[in-house]
Protein backbone atom coordinates (compact mmCIF):
# COMPACT_ATOMS: atom_id res chain seq x y z
CA UNK A 1 0.00 0.00 0.00
CA UNK A 2 1.72 2.99 -0.96
CA UNK A 3 1.09 6.23 0.74
CA UNK A 4 0.94 8.56 -2.22
CA UNK A 5 -2.15 10.69 -2.11
CA UNK A 6 -4.49 10.05 -5.08
CA UNK A 7 -6.71 12.50 -6.68
CA UNK A 8 -3.62 15.50 -7.32
CA UNK A 9 -4.82 17.76 -9.38
CA UNK A 10 -2.74 19.85 -11.62
CA UNK A 11 -1.66 23.26 -10.82
CA UNK A 12 -3.82 25.52 -13.19
CA UNK A 13 -3.57 28.87 -13.72
CA UNK A 14 -6.37 31.94 -13.44
CA UNK A 15 -6.86 31.80 -17.30
CA UNK A 16 -7.55 28.13 -17.75
CA UNK A 17 -10.33 28.03 -14.80
CA UNK A 18 -11.85 31.68 -15.34
CA UNK A 19 -11.72 31.13 -19.35
CA UNK A 20 -11.49 35.47 -20.78
CA UNK A 21 -13.28 36.23 -23.70
CA UNK A 22 -10.80 36.35 -26.65
CA UNK A 23 -11.12 36.58 -30.32
CA UNK A 24 -11.89 32.90 -30.72
CA UNK A 25 -14.82 32.48 -28.31
CA UNK A 26 -16.27 35.86 -29.34
CA UNK A 27 -16.88 34.98 -32.81
CA UNK A 28 -18.16 31.78 -31.66
CA UNK A 29 -20.49 33.58 -29.65
CA UNK A 30 -21.17 35.68 -32.13
CA UNK A 31 -21.90 33.22 -35.02
CA UNK A 32 -24.30 30.93 -32.65
CA UNK A 33 -26.16 34.39 -31.99
CA UNK A 34 -26.58 34.81 -35.77
CA UNK A 35 -27.80 31.48 -36.31
CA UNK A 36 -30.40 31.75 -33.68
CA UNK A 37 -31.67 34.88 -35.42
CA UNK A 38 -31.56 33.22 -38.56
CA UNK A 39 -33.97 30.61 -37.11
CA UNK A 40 -36.19 32.83 -35.83
CA UNK A 41 -36.44 34.74 -38.47
CA UNK A 42 -36.84 32.07 -40.85
CA UNK A 43 -39.29 30.51 -38.30
CA UNK A 44 -41.48 33.58 -38.17
CA UNK A 45 -41.59 33.73 -42.08
CA UNK A 46 -45.21 32.67 -42.32
CA UNK A 47 -45.94 35.68 -40.73
CA UNK A 48 -45.32 37.51 -43.63
CA UNK A 49 -47.98 36.01 -45.53
CA UNK A 50 -50.27 37.76 -43.06
CA UNK A 51 -49.07 41.60 -44.31
CA UNK A 52 -49.46 40.10 -47.68
CA UNK A 53 -53.23 39.07 -47.27
CA UNK A 54 -52.62 35.17 -48.33
CA UNK A 55 -53.95 34.44 -44.88
CA UNK A 56 -55.52 35.69 -41.92
CA UNK A 57 -54.65 35.79 -38.10
CA UNK A 58 -57.78 33.13 -37.85
CA UNK A 59 -55.76 30.63 -39.71
CA UNK A 60 -52.72 30.84 -37.71
CA UNK A 61 -54.76 30.90 -34.98
CA UNK A 62 -57.23 27.89 -35.87
CA UNK A 63 -57.33 24.90 -33.88
CA UNK A 64 -57.16 21.31 -35.12
CA UNK A 65 -60.79 20.18 -36.66
CA UNK A 66 -61.46 17.73 -33.95
CA UNK A 67 -61.42 20.55 -31.31
CA UNK A 68 -63.16 22.55 -33.07
CA UNK A 69 -66.48 24.03 -32.05
CA UNK A 70 -69.77 23.70 -34.48
CA UNK A 71 -69.82 27.93 -34.55
CA UNK A 72 -66.17 27.77 -35.68
CA UNK A 73 -66.10 25.60 -38.31
CA UNK A 74 -68.67 27.19 -39.67
CA UNK A 75 -66.52 30.56 -39.72
CA UNK A 76 -64.35 28.92 -40.86
CA UNK A 77 -66.27 27.73 -43.36
CA UNK A 78 -67.68 30.54 -44.60
CA UNK A 79 -64.29 32.16 -44.64
CA UNK A 80 -62.78 29.63 -47.03
CA UNK A 81 -66.18 29.69 -49.78
CA UNK A 82 -65.71 33.38 -49.71
CA UNK A 83 -61.81 33.12 -50.50
CA UNK A 84 -62.89 30.17 -52.99
CA UNK A 85 -64.91 33.11 -54.45
CA UNK A 86 -62.00 35.70 -54.66
CA UNK A 87 -59.61 33.50 -56.20
CA UNK A 88 -61.32 31.07 -58.15
CA UNK A 89 -64.78 33.08 -59.34
CA UNK A 90 -66.84 30.32 -57.96
CA UNK A 91 -68.83 30.12 -54.84
CA UNK A 92 -68.95 26.77 -53.61
CA UNK A 93 -71.20 25.28 -50.89
CA UNK A 94 -68.71 23.95 -47.87
CA UNK A 95 -70.50 21.84 -45.59
CA UNK A 96 -69.44 19.45 -42.75
CA UNK A 97 -71.00 15.57 -43.08
CA UNK A 98 -70.49 13.66 -40.22
CA UNK A 99 -69.69 9.83 -40.42
CA UNK A 100 -72.98 8.23 -40.33
CA UNK A 101 -74.25 5.33 -37.24
CA UNK A 102 -73.85 1.59 -37.96
CA UNK A 103 -71.66 2.35 -40.84
CA UNK A 104 -68.58 1.37 -42.62
CA UNK A 105 -67.88 2.00 -45.69
CA UNK A 106 -66.39 -1.24 -48.23
CA UNK A 107 -65.32 -1.23 -51.94
CA UNK A 108 -65.01 -4.08 -54.60
CA UNK A 109 -63.55 -3.45 -57.92
CA UNK A 110 -63.83 -6.68 -60.49
CA UNK A 111 -60.79 -7.28 -62.06
CA UNK A 112 -62.68 -9.53 -64.74
CA UNK A 113 -64.87 -6.51 -65.68
CA UNK A 114 -62.38 -3.54 -65.78
CA UNK A 115 -61.46 -2.52 -69.00
CA UNK A 116 -59.17 -0.09 -68.30
CA UNK A 117 -61.28 3.13 -69.85
CA UNK A 118 -59.79 5.39 -66.98
CA UNK A 119 -63.11 7.16 -66.54
CA UNK A 120 -62.95 6.68 -63.30
CA UNK A 121 -59.59 8.50 -62.92
CA UNK A 122 -61.29 11.38 -64.68
CA UNK A 123 -64.61 11.36 -63.07
CA UNK A 124 -62.35 12.01 -59.67
CA UNK A 125 -61.12 14.99 -61.28
CA UNK A 126 -64.27 16.45 -61.78
CA UNK A 127 -65.96 15.63 -58.50
CA UNK A 128 -62.39 16.41 -56.30
CA UNK A 129 -61.26 19.77 -57.42
CA UNK A 130 -57.97 18.35 -57.92
CA UNK A 131 -55.57 21.18 -59.21
CA UNK A 132 -55.36 21.02 -63.21
CA UNK A 133 -52.22 22.50 -65.36
CA UNK A 134 -54.51 21.18 -68.39
CA UNK A 135 -57.95 19.92 -68.85
CA UNK A 136 -57.07 16.32 -69.36
CA UNK A 137 -54.02 16.88 -66.39
CA UNK A 138 -54.22 13.62 -63.84
CA UNK A 139 -51.18 13.98 -62.02
CA UNK A 140 -53.38 14.95 -59.18
CA UNK A 141 -56.48 12.20 -59.59
CA UNK A 142 -56.28 9.84 -56.88
CA UNK A 143 -56.65 7.19 -59.28
CA UNK A 144 -53.97 5.20 -60.92
CA UNK A 145 -55.18 2.71 -63.59
CA UNK A 146 -52.55 -0.05 -64.16
CA UNK A 147 -52.23 -1.74 -66.98
CA UNK A 148 -50.82 -4.95 -65.87
CA UNK A 149 -49.82 -8.23 -67.88
CA UNK A 150 -51.99 -11.25 -67.55
CA UNK A 151 -51.13 -14.10 -65.86
CA UNK A 152 -49.54 -12.87 -62.75
CA UNK A 153 -50.20 -9.67 -60.42
CA UNK A 154 -47.22 -8.33 -60.72
CA UNK A 155 -47.19 -4.51 -59.88
CA UNK A 156 -43.15 -4.18 -61.55
CA UNK A 157 -44.26 -5.02 -65.04
CA UNK A 158 -47.58 -2.84 -64.51
CA UNK A 159 -47.45 0.92 -66.39
CA UNK A 160 -50.09 3.86 -65.92
CA UNK A 161 -49.16 5.34 -68.98
CA UNK A 162 -50.48 3.17 -71.32
CA UNK A 163 -52.15 4.47 -74.50
CA UNK A 164 -53.74 2.06 -76.59
CA UNK A 165 -56.12 3.07 -79.54
CA UNK A 166 -58.70 0.78 -78.06
CA UNK A 167 -58.91 -1.10 -74.49
CA UNK A 168 -58.98 -3.99 -73.16
CA UNK A 169 -55.82 -4.67 -75.23
CA UNK A 170 -55.63 -9.30 -75.57
CA UNK A 171 -52.92 -9.61 -73.46
CA UNK A 172 -53.79 -7.22 -70.71
CA UNK A 173 -55.84 -6.59 -67.69
CA UNK A 174 -56.45 -3.34 -65.59
CA UNK A 175 -56.33 -3.04 -61.86
CA UNK A 176 -57.43 0.72 -60.77
CA UNK A 177 -55.13 1.49 -57.49
CA UNK A 178 -56.63 4.29 -55.10
CA UNK A 179 -56.66 4.84 -51.60
CA UNK A 180 -57.77 1.70 -49.67
CA UNK A 181 -58.90 3.67 -46.49
CA UNK A 182 -56.65 0.93 -44.30
CA UNK A 183 -58.02 0.03 -40.99
CA UNK A 184 -54.35 -0.14 -39.79
CA UNK A 185 -53.43 2.79 -42.12
CA UNK A 186 -49.42 3.41 -41.75
CA UNK A 187 -50.02 7.03 -43.03
CA UNK A 188 -52.07 8.05 -40.32
CA UNK A 189 -49.62 6.70 -37.63
CA UNK A 190 -46.34 8.65 -38.75
CA UNK A 191 -48.16 11.59 -39.21
CA UNK A 192 -46.27 14.21 -36.85
CA UNK A 193 -49.13 16.66 -36.13
CA UNK A 194 -51.87 14.34 -36.14
CA UNK A 195 -53.05 15.97 -39.37
CA UNK A 196 -54.74 12.90 -40.55
CA UNK A 197 -56.64 10.36 -39.06
CA UNK A 198 -58.99 7.93 -39.42
CA UNK A 199 -62.89 8.18 -38.97
CA UNK A 200 -65.89 6.65 -37.23
CA UNK A 201 -66.76 5.33 -41.03
CA UNK A 202 -63.65 4.03 -41.91
CA UNK A 203 -62.28 6.63 -44.14
CA UNK A 204 -58.96 8.18 -43.66
CA UNK A 205 -59.24 12.21 -43.52
CA UNK A 206 -56.64 15.01 -43.65
CA UNK A 207 -57.43 18.10 -42.00
CA UNK A 208 -55.90 20.69 -44.82
CA UNK A 209 -55.36 23.71 -42.74
CA UNK A 210 -53.46 21.81 -40.20
CA UNK A 211 -51.12 19.56 -42.71
CA UNK A 212 -48.05 20.81 -42.41
CA UNK A 213 -46.29 19.26 -45.70
CA UNK A 214 -44.15 16.78 -44.33
CA UNK A 215 -45.26 14.62 -46.73
CA UNK A 216 -44.46 11.38 -44.22
CA UNK A 217 -47.77 9.87 -45.14
CA UNK A 218 -46.87 9.59 -48.64
CA UNK A 219 -43.77 7.77 -47.71
CA UNK A 220 -45.53 5.29 -45.31
CA UNK A 221 -48.61 4.41 -47.57
CA UNK A 222 -47.76 1.41 -49.68
CA UNK A 223 -50.29 2.23 -52.52
CA UNK A 224 -49.48 5.77 -53.35
CA UNK A 225 -52.49 7.15 -52.80
CA UNK A 226 -51.60 10.56 -51.55
CA UNK A 227 -50.96 13.90 -53.83
CA UNK A 228 -48.85 16.93 -52.73
CA UNK A 229 -49.98 20.04 -53.82
CA UNK A 230 -46.37 21.53 -54.84
CA UNK A 231 -48.05 24.99 -56.11
CA UNK A 232 -51.30 26.48 -55.84
CA UNK A 233 -53.60 24.70 -57.45
CA UNK A 234 -54.79 25.45 -60.85
CA UNK A 235 -58.46 24.52 -61.66
CA UNK A 236 -60.94 26.60 -64.55
CA UNK A 237 -63.81 28.45 -63.06
CA UNK A 238 -65.94 26.36 -64.84
CA UNK A 239 -64.27 23.07 -63.69
CA UNK A 240 -65.08 23.45 -60.19
CA UNK A 241 -67.42 21.37 -58.30
CA UNK A 242 -69.59 23.71 -55.90
CA UNK A 243 -70.88 20.55 -54.07
CA UNK A 244 -67.53 20.86 -51.26
CA UNK A 245 -66.56 19.66 -48.01
CA UNK A 246 -64.50 20.58 -45.43
CA UNK A 247 -62.79 17.14 -45.00
CA UNK A 248 -62.94 15.79 -48.76
CA UNK A 249 -62.92 18.20 -52.37
CA UNK A 250 -63.10 22.00 -51.52
CA UNK A 251 -59.92 23.51 -52.76
CA UNK A 252 -56.67 22.72 -50.86
CA UNK A 253 -53.83 25.45 -49.91
CA UNK A 254 -50.55 24.58 -51.15
CA UNK A 255 -48.46 22.49 -49.70
CA UNK A 256 -50.52 19.99 -48.42
CA UNK A 257 -51.08 16.63 -49.33
CA UNK A 258 -54.51 15.21 -50.35
CA UNK A 259 -56.30 12.05 -50.50
CA UNK A 260 -59.43 9.82 -52.02
CA UNK A 261 -61.37 10.19 -49.34
CA UNK A 262 -64.47 7.38 -50.99
CA UNK A 263 -65.88 11.35 -51.99
CA UNK A 264 -67.31 11.73 -48.48
CA UNK A 265 -69.23 14.75 -49.81
CA UNK A 266 -71.28 12.07 -51.56
CA UNK A 267 -71.10 8.95 -49.72
CA UNK A 268 -71.71 10.48 -46.85
CA UNK A 269 -75.19 11.89 -48.31
CA UNK A 270 -75.82 8.47 -48.97
CA UNK A 271 -75.10 8.63 -52.78
CA UNK A 272 -72.32 6.59 -54.73
CA UNK A 273 -68.87 7.65 -55.43
CA UNK A 274 -67.87 9.48 -58.39
CA UNK A 275 -65.73 6.89 -59.70
CA UNK A 276 -68.49 4.06 -59.12
CA UNK A 277 -71.08 6.66 -61.03
CA UNK A 278 -68.88 6.51 -64.26
CA UNK A 279 -67.51 3.16 -64.71
CA UNK A 280 -69.19 1.86 -67.89
CA UNK A 281 -68.73 -1.92 -67.21
CA UNK A 282 -70.26 -1.84 -63.70
CA UNK A 283 -66.90 -3.23 -62.24
CA UNK A 284 -67.16 -1.51 -58.84
CA UNK A 285 -69.82 -2.00 -56.00
CA UNK A 286 -69.33 0.04 -53.02
CA UNK A 287 -71.77 0.12 -49.25
CA UNK A 288 -71.90 -0.41 -46.10
CA UNK A 289 -69.59 -3.75 -44.87
CA UNK A 290 -71.88 -3.57 -41.04
CA UNK A 291 -75.08 -4.15 -43.51
CA UNK A 292 -75.69 -7.66 -44.16
CA UNK A 293 -77.36 -7.09 -46.50
CA UNK A 294 -75.33 -5.17 -48.54
CA UNK A 295 -73.52 -5.44 -51.87
CA UNK A 296 -70.03 -5.53 -50.85
CA UNK A 297 -71.13 -8.26 -48.40
CA UNK A 298 -72.50 -10.33 -51.03
CA UNK A 299 -68.77 -9.65 -52.43
CA UNK A 300 -67.04 -10.77 -49.55
CA UNK A 301 -69.46 -13.43 -48.93
CA UNK A 302 -69.43 -15.13 -52.30
CA UNK A 303 -66.54 -13.93 -54.42
CA UNK A 304 -62.65 -14.39 -54.48
CA UNK A 305 -61.40 -11.78 -52.90
CA UNK A 306 -58.07 -10.60 -53.62
CA UNK A 307 -56.27 -8.01 -51.19
CA UNK A 308 -53.53 -6.08 -52.67
CA UNK A 309 -50.15 -5.82 -50.71
CA UNK A 310 -52.33 -8.22 -48.24
CA UNK A 311 -48.86 -9.02 -46.51
CA UNK A 312 -48.18 -5.44 -45.64
CA UNK A 313 -50.91 -6.07 -43.01
CA UNK A 314 -52.87 -2.55 -43.60
CA UNK A 315 -56.14 -4.22 -43.15
CA UNK A 316 -57.58 -2.47 -46.59
CA UNK A 317 -61.18 -1.64 -46.93
CA UNK A 318 -61.12 -1.75 -50.90
CA UNK A 319 -61.08 -5.06 -52.21
CA UNK A 320 -60.52 -6.75 -55.62
CA UNK A 321 -62.51 -9.54 -56.60
CA UNK A 322 -62.80 -12.30 -59.41
CA UNK A 323 -66.00 -13.00 -61.25
CA UNK A 324 -66.68 -16.69 -63.52
CA UNK B 1 -109.23 21.83 -100.75
CA UNK B 2 -109.23 23.62 -104.05
CA UNK B 3 -110.61 26.85 -103.20
CA UNK B 4 -106.94 26.85 -100.58
CA UNK B 5 -104.39 25.05 -103.00
CA UNK B 6 -105.63 28.27 -106.09
CA UNK B 7 -105.28 30.67 -102.98
CA UNK B 8 -101.47 29.82 -102.44
CA UNK B 9 -101.24 29.55 -106.00
CA UNK B 10 -100.96 25.65 -106.43
CA UNK B 11 -102.69 25.41 -109.99
CA UNK B 12 -105.96 23.32 -110.00
CA UNK B 13 -104.95 20.89 -112.33
CA UNK B 14 -101.82 19.83 -109.84
CA UNK B 15 -103.73 19.37 -106.66
CA UNK B 16 -106.49 17.66 -108.54
CA UNK B 17 -103.77 14.99 -110.06
CA UNK B 18 -102.97 14.63 -106.16
CA UNK B 19 -105.95 13.69 -105.12
CA UNK B 20 -106.90 11.60 -107.72
CA UNK B 21 -103.24 9.35 -106.52
CA UNK B 22 -103.98 9.69 -103.12
CA UNK B 23 -107.85 8.09 -104.08
CA UNK B 24 -106.19 5.32 -105.65
CA UNK B 25 -103.60 4.30 -103.41
CA UNK B 26 -106.13 4.24 -99.95
CA UNK B 27 -108.48 2.11 -102.42
CA UNK B 28 -105.23 -0.54 -102.45
CA UNK B 29 -105.01 -0.70 -98.95
CA UNK B 30 -108.38 -1.16 -98.48
CA UNK B 31 -108.50 -3.71 -100.77
CA UNK B 32 -105.67 -5.60 -99.29
CA UNK B 33 -106.99 -5.61 -95.77
CA UNK B 34 -110.27 -6.59 -97.08
CA UNK B 35 -108.98 -9.66 -98.62
CA UNK B 36 -106.76 -10.68 -95.18
CA UNK B 37 -109.89 -10.74 -93.65
CA UNK B 38 -111.81 -12.50 -95.80
CA UNK B 39 -109.29 -14.88 -96.13
CA UNK B 40 -108.05 -16.45 -92.74
CA UNK B 41 -109.35 -14.05 -90.42
CA UNK B 42 -106.67 -15.09 -87.50
CA UNK B 43 -107.04 -14.57 -83.99
CA UNK B 44 -104.12 -11.80 -83.64
CA UNK B 45 -102.43 -11.87 -79.78
CA UNK B 46 -103.34 -9.58 -78.16
CA UNK B 47 -100.34 -6.62 -78.07
CA UNK B 48 -98.72 -6.36 -74.78
CA UNK B 49 -98.85 -2.90 -73.05
CA UNK B 50 -94.68 -2.08 -73.20
CA UNK B 51 -94.37 0.35 -70.20
CA UNK B 52 -91.92 1.73 -71.81
CA UNK B 53 -90.02 1.39 -75.20
CA UNK B 54 -86.24 0.09 -74.09
CA UNK B 55 -85.20 2.84 -76.72
CA UNK B 56 -86.30 5.45 -74.23
CA UNK B 57 -83.31 4.73 -71.74
CA UNK B 58 -84.00 6.01 -68.15
CA UNK B 59 -81.04 8.63 -66.91
CA UNK B 60 -78.52 6.96 -65.48
CA UNK B 61 -77.45 8.35 -62.51
CA UNK B 62 -78.66 12.11 -60.59
CA UNK B 63 -79.35 14.53 -62.00
CA UNK B 64 -77.42 16.51 -59.60
CA UNK B 65 -74.10 14.95 -61.02
CA UNK B 66 -74.13 16.59 -64.76
CA UNK B 67 -70.31 17.21 -63.89
CA UNK B 68 -69.52 13.85 -64.46
CA UNK B 69 -69.19 11.98 -67.76
CA UNK B 70 -71.77 9.36 -67.48
CA UNK B 71 -71.90 7.67 -70.92
CA UNK B 72 -74.99 5.74 -71.93
CA UNK B 73 -73.83 1.82 -71.65
CA UNK B 74 -75.14 0.99 -75.06
CA UNK B 75 -75.96 3.51 -78.22
CA UNK B 76 -79.61 2.11 -79.44
CA UNK B 77 -79.39 1.80 -82.98
CA UNK B 78 -83.29 2.13 -83.09
CA UNK B 79 -82.65 5.87 -81.44
CA UNK B 80 -83.62 7.84 -84.21
CA UNK B 81 -86.62 5.45 -84.99
CA UNK B 82 -87.97 6.48 -81.98
CA UNK B 83 -87.52 10.22 -81.95
CA UNK B 84 -89.39 9.56 -85.45
CA UNK B 85 -92.45 8.20 -83.25
CA UNK B 86 -91.73 4.26 -83.33
CA UNK B 87 -92.79 2.47 -81.01
CA UNK B 88 -91.57 -0.40 -81.00
CA UNK B 89 -94.55 -2.48 -81.59
CA UNK B 90 -92.96 -5.32 -83.53
CA UNK B 91 -96.54 -6.66 -84.14
CA UNK B 92 -97.66 -3.78 -86.80
CA UNK B 93 -95.77 -5.14 -89.10
CA UNK B 94 -95.36 -9.16 -88.13
CA UNK B 95 -98.86 -9.45 -87.83
CA UNK B 96 -99.11 -9.08 -91.58
CA UNK B 97 -96.97 -12.07 -91.83
CA UNK B 98 -98.21 -15.48 -91.92
CA UNK B 99 -97.90 -18.13 -88.88
CA UNK B 100 -93.94 -18.25 -88.37
CA UNK B 101 -92.35 -21.42 -88.69
CA UNK B 102 -88.74 -22.80 -87.28
CA UNK B 103 -86.09 -21.55 -89.79
CA UNK B 104 -82.65 -22.88 -89.65
CA UNK B 105 -81.38 -21.71 -92.84
CA UNK B 106 -83.60 -19.35 -94.06
CA UNK B 107 -81.68 -15.80 -95.33
CA UNK B 108 -83.51 -13.15 -93.50
CA UNK B 109 -84.94 -10.11 -95.64
CA UNK B 110 -85.50 -7.89 -93.39
CA UNK B 111 -83.33 -7.38 -90.00
CA UNK B 112 -80.32 -7.59 -92.04
CA UNK B 113 -78.67 -5.10 -89.80
CA UNK B 114 -78.91 -8.01 -87.65
CA UNK B 115 -75.65 -10.09 -87.01
CA UNK B 116 -76.08 -12.28 -84.55
CA UNK B 117 -73.07 -13.26 -82.42
CA UNK B 118 -74.22 -14.67 -79.65
CA UNK B 119 -72.12 -17.70 -79.12
CA UNK B 120 -74.32 -21.02 -79.10
CA UNK B 121 -77.43 -19.41 -79.18
CA UNK B 122 -77.82 -19.03 -83.26
CA UNK B 123 -81.62 -19.05 -83.00
CA UNK B 124 -84.23 -15.87 -83.52
CA UNK B 125 -86.76 -18.00 -81.90
CA UNK B 126 -84.80 -18.81 -79.16
CA UNK B 127 -85.30 -15.63 -77.45
CA UNK B 128 -88.24 -14.21 -80.21
CA UNK B 129 -91.64 -15.54 -78.86
CA UNK B 130 -93.02 -17.18 -82.81
CA UNK B 131 -96.15 -15.62 -82.32
CA UNK B 132 -95.73 -12.52 -80.75
CA UNK B 133 -92.44 -10.66 -81.65
CA UNK B 134 -93.41 -8.18 -79.19
CA UNK B 135 -92.35 -10.49 -75.80
CA UNK B 136 -90.06 -13.17 -75.95
CA UNK B 137 -90.21 -17.01 -75.03
CA UNK B 138 -90.18 -18.51 -71.78
CA UNK B 139 -88.73 -22.71 -71.95
CA UNK B 140 -92.56 -24.09 -72.11
CA UNK B 141 -93.46 -21.45 -74.95
CA UNK B 142 -95.31 -19.00 -72.63
CA UNK B 143 -94.44 -14.65 -72.80
CA UNK B 144 -91.52 -12.92 -70.93
CA UNK B 145 -92.82 -9.80 -71.54
CA UNK B 146 -90.33 -7.08 -72.97
CA UNK B 147 -89.87 -4.82 -69.49
CA UNK B 148 -88.96 -8.73 -67.82
CA UNK B 149 -86.23 -9.17 -70.44
CA UNK B 150 -83.85 -9.86 -67.71
CA UNK B 151 -85.87 -13.17 -67.00
CA UNK B 152 -84.83 -14.26 -70.43
CA UNK B 153 -81.05 -13.97 -69.93
CA UNK B 154 -81.88 -15.22 -66.77
CA UNK B 155 -82.78 -18.98 -68.59
CA UNK B 156 -79.10 -19.30 -69.69
CA UNK B 157 -77.40 -16.60 -67.78
CA UNK B 158 -78.18 -18.42 -64.24
CA UNK B 159 -75.44 -17.36 -61.80
CA UNK B 160 -75.65 -13.74 -63.74
CA UNK B 161 -79.23 -13.14 -62.69
CA UNK B 162 -77.77 -13.81 -59.36
CA UNK B 163 -75.29 -11.39 -59.24
CA UNK B 164 -77.71 -8.88 -61.08
CA UNK B 165 -80.43 -9.69 -58.36
CA UNK B 166 -77.63 -9.02 -55.97
CA UNK B 167 -77.07 -5.76 -56.98
CA UNK B 168 -73.45 -6.98 -57.82
CA UNK B 169 -73.61 -7.61 -61.43
CA UNK B 170 -73.76 -4.24 -64.07
CA UNK B 171 -74.21 -0.84 -63.26
CA UNK B 172 -76.14 0.85 -60.32
CA UNK B 173 -76.16 4.31 -59.86
CA UNK B 174 -77.65 6.71 -57.65
CA UNK B 175 -78.01 5.98 -53.84
CA UNK B 176 -75.97 3.52 -52.06
CA UNK B 177 -78.43 3.85 -48.77
CA UNK B 178 -81.96 3.02 -50.07
CA UNK B 179 -83.30 5.07 -47.00
CA UNK B 180 -81.77 8.43 -48.62
CA UNK B 181 -82.92 7.77 -52.07
CA UNK B 182 -82.83 5.69 -54.84
CA UNK B 183 -80.94 3.76 -57.22
CA UNK B 184 -81.06 3.19 -60.23
CA UNK B 185 -80.26 -0.44 -61.78
CA UNK B 186 -79.73 -1.34 -65.26
CA UNK B 187 -81.59 -3.89 -67.02
CA UNK B 188 -79.35 -6.39 -69.42
CA UNK B 189 -79.83 -5.43 -72.92
CA UNK B 190 -79.25 -1.62 -71.57
CA UNK B 191 -75.86 -2.61 -71.41
CA UNK B 192 -75.47 -5.48 -73.80
CA UNK B 193 -76.45 -5.67 -77.40
CA UNK B 194 -78.29 -8.88 -77.10
CA UNK B 195 -77.31 -9.93 -80.14
CA UNK B 196 -73.75 -9.48 -79.49
CA UNK B 197 -73.42 -9.25 -75.87
CA UNK B 198 -69.86 -8.68 -75.69
CA UNK B 199 -68.52 -5.01 -74.95
CA UNK B 200 -66.78 -3.56 -77.89
CA UNK B 201 -63.34 -2.35 -76.99
CA UNK B 202 -63.48 1.51 -76.17
CA UNK B 203 -61.34 4.21 -76.81
CA UNK B 204 -59.44 5.01 -73.14
CA UNK B 205 -59.11 8.43 -72.04
CA UNK B 206 -56.60 10.24 -72.01
CA UNK B 207 -53.63 9.03 -70.05
CA UNK B 208 -51.44 10.31 -67.39
CA UNK B 209 -48.48 12.14 -68.81
CA UNK B 210 -44.92 11.19 -68.16
CA UNK B 211 -44.01 13.73 -65.01
CA UNK B 212 -41.37 16.36 -66.52
CA UNK B 213 -38.30 15.16 -64.60
CA UNK B 214 -38.82 11.20 -66.10
CA UNK B 215 -40.11 12.45 -69.53
CA UNK B 216 -36.25 13.63 -70.81
CA UNK B 217 -35.42 10.58 -72.99
CA UNK B 218 -31.99 9.15 -71.06
CA UNK B 219 -34.23 8.68 -68.18
CA UNK B 220 -36.76 6.96 -69.61
CA UNK B 221 -34.51 4.80 -72.17
CA UNK B 222 -31.91 3.62 -69.73
CA UNK B 223 -34.61 2.12 -67.75
CA UNK B 224 -34.95 -1.67 -66.88
CA UNK B 225 -38.45 -1.79 -68.47
CA UNK B 226 -39.05 1.52 -69.33
CA UNK B 227 -42.69 1.32 -67.92
CA UNK B 228 -41.79 3.15 -64.59
CA UNK B 229 -40.30 6.69 -64.72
Amino acid sequence: MSDAPKNIVSPQTIEQVYKPMNRRTFLKGTAGAMVGMAGLVAALKPLLALEKGEISLDDLLQKHYRQLSPEDLQRIMTMLEKRCEKQYGVRPTIQDLKPMDGVQFGYALNLTRCVGCRKCAHACLAENNQSRDYDDDLSMSYIRVLEMNKGAINLETSTAYYDPELVPQKDKYYMPVQCHQCKDSPCTKVCPVQATWQEKDGIVVVDYNWCIGCRYCMAACPYDARRFNYQKPTIKPEAINRNQDYLSNRIRPKGVVEKCTFCLQRTRAGKYPACLEVCPTGARVFGNVLDPNSEINYILNNKRVYILKEDVGTLPRFYYYFDV
Amino acid sequence: MRMRSTKHGVPPSLSRACLSVLSLVACGMWLALAQEDTAAKPQLPQLPKVARPPAAQPQVGLATDAHLNKTPPRETKGLDLVKLGWTYNCMECHKLLKQPRWHYDRPMVEHQDVKLQHGNNRFCLNCHHPTNRNAFVDYDGSEIQEADVVLLCAKCHGTTYRDWQAGVHGRQNGYWNKEMGESTKLRCIQCHDPHHPAFQPMKPLPPLRYPPRAAGGSARSSGESGTHP
